[in-house]
């Protein structure tokens, strides 16, 4: 099986930290995850995650400040509104709903953004390699 | 004032209805003809794109690179005609019918050649299959790929394959026409060759492209011996009309008498690019044209003339019937028949 | 919200009209007035089957609009956005022109203050060849000799010219794969009550028109119509009212049945593989307004692949409007290769709606909640 492919969209401000603290803790998580840094949960359009899929991605993950603590005050609320309609989408394409998932994570919360991975990657380990028709 | 008004679609010769969208005088947009029975309201691209010639209207006539009133541009022309021996009058599927008989007149009245090349497609004379056929067919040929080329005739196609017909296809692996085909082969004569025999009297062959007169030969003979119909679909919206009226040549027939060339007059088309000549060989070119394009560019005079969104008249679609239309929007350019008057009277 | 039975006083376009020219005599009084610049209405191109968009700007020209379409599925927020909107317009709408209408009031690109809506009630349209189709083998009749078609009573009925009339249940035609189109047949929209007006028979006497004012414009439209003499009225019986609404809850009824038939298909489209992406579908969206700057056409997104991943193609579109889809059908109507586009975008916009009581063009919102500032999570 080839190894599965996970593109991670994180926050700037908060996931982006996340990751850097688990990386400098030197917490081991899946190395599967291929992370882009964006500037807020809320620049992120629909398109980029149908763009992962449609280019090989088994998963995509998406994180952002926790509700309130948004750098630019409200753009994770509409993340979290958007992300409902891209599930929807998802699932139309035949895509599994737990093939992407979103998680609020803060800079320090290093753990969190482990075990998300971990728990991430085990599910697309289940699912296995995302096959488009 | 807001307009909209039938017309037929000049992208090609399956003969769609298109609604022209006109606003204080000026073409600025399409709208779906629901009520046309070749299309039901369904533009491909081409289609709803072939409104822009508006934006890139031919203004003035052209003598050597410089604007020139059209009655001097018409002078000139008719002095390389007084002048010079070989004259070719070039005409194509993209005039109307009408067109193409004052060319075809003005040809026989001044002795010169005539010459109309329809997508190396020549000899086609007798019933073709009309668009029903195509839909009722049990088994169907299809080389090139019609569905993206010719979408309106791609639709009749999934619509027979709904019906259950068998689809053989000469088209490139992956294509839209390969997505519902049910066989895809190689070469026009891998596709002939291997399910030739499986046609029948319900069975239709549907091409848009053939690379020799040999294909065509070996297309008609197969249509023959089977008793099945053929569906030849023009790239040019009255290719089928041109051919009823005029002979058409194949390719070499035509780079041929190109050859023997010394002043070539083409009405509304774009010869170059289909062309493979030294078109500089010939010491004039005359273009007709309402917009600018690669031969009008070459050419030494050019006469602006009227659009298909100006013009009225009549186009034959691939199936060999003959649809009118009418002008969507006035305008002061000339006519075909109208510039060839011209000419006529000044020889 | 106030009733009228209505019609005109002028006996030409009491003749012409439909049911006894209620909606001819609005715009008439609108033009003559010189409150709008213009007419925007249907009339008739190559037969009765050809219903043409028209732009009347004088009220004479009034007459060739009078009467109804049902073979005309013609769509009127995009003509009004595209090239009327520095316009004002009095227009007649079914339920999906002036739902799209709503969306595009909505994002800023029709000016409310800048129409006149009178709505018509709308059991459906057919598409014309469809229709004519149908007409010579349920019927048996030549479609050329019909001179008007009605919906009622569940049957579709046409009239020839020596007032004899032939109707066949719509279910039974439907059942063949006729009737009205599938979008129509699902559409559980029947009054358009974010017109100014909705008008229509559904319990109106014969020569009657049955207004449903909308709103304080509506009104107006009513009172300065009567006030010029052009327009009759009086008020229906509480019966009339009571049919109408039955009326309109049988149609809807009917529409929910077919959504449940209907949306089971959608994850199963396998038309896609024959999509030629000549965005068709996208460019006569009535909702669809950002052209050359579509998402689409960007660079980081590959537009030479034909037929395009579904995904990445549709995908793209459903995440931009589905939820403001109001399920017009001009995206099957249009497709070259018969792709049902119009299922999955609805069936979107129905998902929508579960989880946020959203109805496209009919909900009173400001905005969709998708493009809210608002602080809440779905």
């Amino acid at each position: 099986m080839s190894e599965l492919k996970i593109v991670g969209l994180l926050c700037n401000w908060c996931c982006y930290g996340g990751a850097d603290t688990a990386g400098t803790a030197r917490m081991q998580y899946p190395p599967n995850v291929r992370i882009i840094r964006v500037m807020c949960s809320g620049r992120i359009n629909p398109s980029m995650i149908f763009k992962a899929f449609e280019e090989g991605a088994d998963g995509v993950f998406v994180g952002g400040c926790h509700i309130g603590d948004c750098h630019y005050d409200a753009g994770n609320y509409k993340w979290s509104r958007r992300s409902k309609i891209v599930e929807d989408i998802l699932e139309e394409f035949g895509i599994e709903k737990d093939r992407f998932r979103h998680e609020w994570i803060s800079a320090s919360e290093g753990e969190k953004f482990q075990t998300t991975m971990d728990e991430f990657y085990k599910t697309l380990q289940k699912l296995g390699p995302l096959e488009l028709e | 004032m807001l307009e909209i008004k039938h017309t037929l679609c000049p992208s090609c010769s399956v003969g769609c209805g298109i609604n022209v969208v006109s606003h204080e005088g000026d073409v600025v947009g399409t709208y779906p003809y629901k009520r046309h029975p070749v299309n039901e309201g369904k533009n491909c691209l081409n289609g709803r794109n072939s409104v822009e010639i508006y934006e890139n209207k031919l203004e003035s006539a052209i003598v050597s690179n410089s604007d020139v009133d059209i009655d001097k541009a018409i002078d000139e022309i008719c002095s390389n005609l007084k002048s010079k021996d070989n004259i070719t009058l070039f005409c194509s599927g993209n005039n109307s019918v009408e067109d193409i008989e004052a060319i075809k007149n003005f040809a026989e009245k001044n002795n010169y050649n005539i010459a109309l090349y329809a997508d190396n497609i020549v000899g086609i004379d007798g019933e073709v299959a009309s668009y029903d056929d195509v839909e009722k067919a049990s088994k169907l040929i299809v080389i090139g790929d019609v569905l993206y080329t010719n979408p309106l005739i791609g639709r009749r196609i999934i619509h027979a394959k709904d019906n259950g017909a068998d689809v053989y296809s000469f088209t490139p692996e992956g294509s839209v026409t390969a997505n519902v085909s049910d066989e895809i082969c190689d070469s026009i004569d891998d596709v002939l060759n291997s399910f030739g025999d499986n046609l029948d009297e319900s069975s239709v062959i549907v091409f848009n492209t053939v690379n020799s007169s040999e294909d065509l030969d070996k297309i008609k003979e197969i249509s023959d011996k089977r008793n099945s119909k053929i569906l030849p679909v023009f790239s040019k919206c009255n290719s089928k009309g041109a051919c009823d009226i005029v002979n058409a040549q194949s390719k070499e027939e035509f780079v041929e008498l190109l050859n023997a060339t010394d002043v070539l007059l083409v009405f509304n088309d774009d010869l170059i690019p289909e062309i493979d000549f030294d078109f500089a060989s010939i010491s004039t070119i005359v273009s007709f044209v309402p917009c600018e394009n690669s031969t009008s560019n070459a050419s030494q005079i050019v006469v602006p003339i009227k659009s298909w969104l100006e013009n009225e008249g009549s186009f034959v679609n691939a199936m060999g019937e003959t649809q009118t239309f009418d002008a969507v929007i006035e305008s002061d350019a000339l006519g075909v028949d109208e510039v060839i008057e011209k000419i006529q009277d000044k020889l | 919200m106030s009733y009228f039975l209505a019609r005109s006083k002028n006996p030409d376009i009491q003749e012409a009209g439909e049911c006894g020219g209620a909606v001819t005599s609005i715009f008439k009084y609108l033009l003559d007035e010189n409150i709008v610049d213009g007419v925007l209405a249907l009339s008739p191109g190559d037969d009765i089957y050809d219903g043409v968009p028209t732009f009347i700007t004088d009220s004479e020209d009034l007459i060739k609009t009078a009467g109804s379409y049902h073979c005309a599925p013609t769509m009127f927020g995009d003509i009004i956005q595209k090239y009327l909107s520095d316009k004002k317009v009095a227009v007649s709408v079914k339920p999906c022109d002036i739902r799209s209408i709503d969306e595009l009031i909505k994002r800023h690109k029709i000016n409310p203050d800048n129409i006149f809506t009178v709505g018509l009630n709308c059991g459906g349209t057919v598409s014309p060849v469809t229709g004519r189709k149908m007409i010579e083998l349920f019927y048996d009749i030549n479609p050329d000799d019909v001179v008007s078609e009605e919906i009622d009573k569940g049957q579709f009925i046409v009239e020839l010219a020596d007032g004899t009339e032939k109707g066949v249940k719509i279910h039974e035609l439907e059942h063949e794969g006729y009737g009205r189109r599938s979008n129509c047949q699902r559409c559980d929209v029947k009054i358009p009550r974010k017109a100014n007006i909705a008008c229509g028979n559904w319990g109106a006497s014969d020569g009657w028109t049955f207004i449903e004012v909308n709103d304080e414009k509506g009104e107006e439209l009513i009172k300065g119509a009567q006030n010029a003499g052009i327009l009759e009225t009086k008020s229906p019986s509480q019966d009339a009212i009571d049919a109408r609404l039955k009326v309109e809850g049988i149609m809807i009824k009917m529409a929910k049945k077919n959504q449940d038939s209907n949306y089971e298909k959608v994850s199963g489209i396998k038309e896609w593989d024959r999509c030629i992406r000549c965005c068709a579908c996208r460019d006569v969206c009535p909702i669809c307004w950002c052209y050359e700057n579509c998402e689409l056409n960007k660079s980081y997104f590959d537009a030479s692949e034909v037929p395009p991943s579904p995904i990445a193609f549709q995908g793209i579109r459903l995440s931009h409007m589905s939820f403001s889809c109001c399920d017009c059908g001009q995206c099957d109507d249009v497709c070259p290769m018969d792709i049902p586009v119009s299922l999955i975008f609805d069936k979107l916009q129905k998902k929508y709606q579960d989880r946020t009581g959203y109805v496209a063009g009919v909900s009173d919102d400001v905005k969709p909640p998708l493009y809210s500032p608002a602080k809440e999570e779905l």
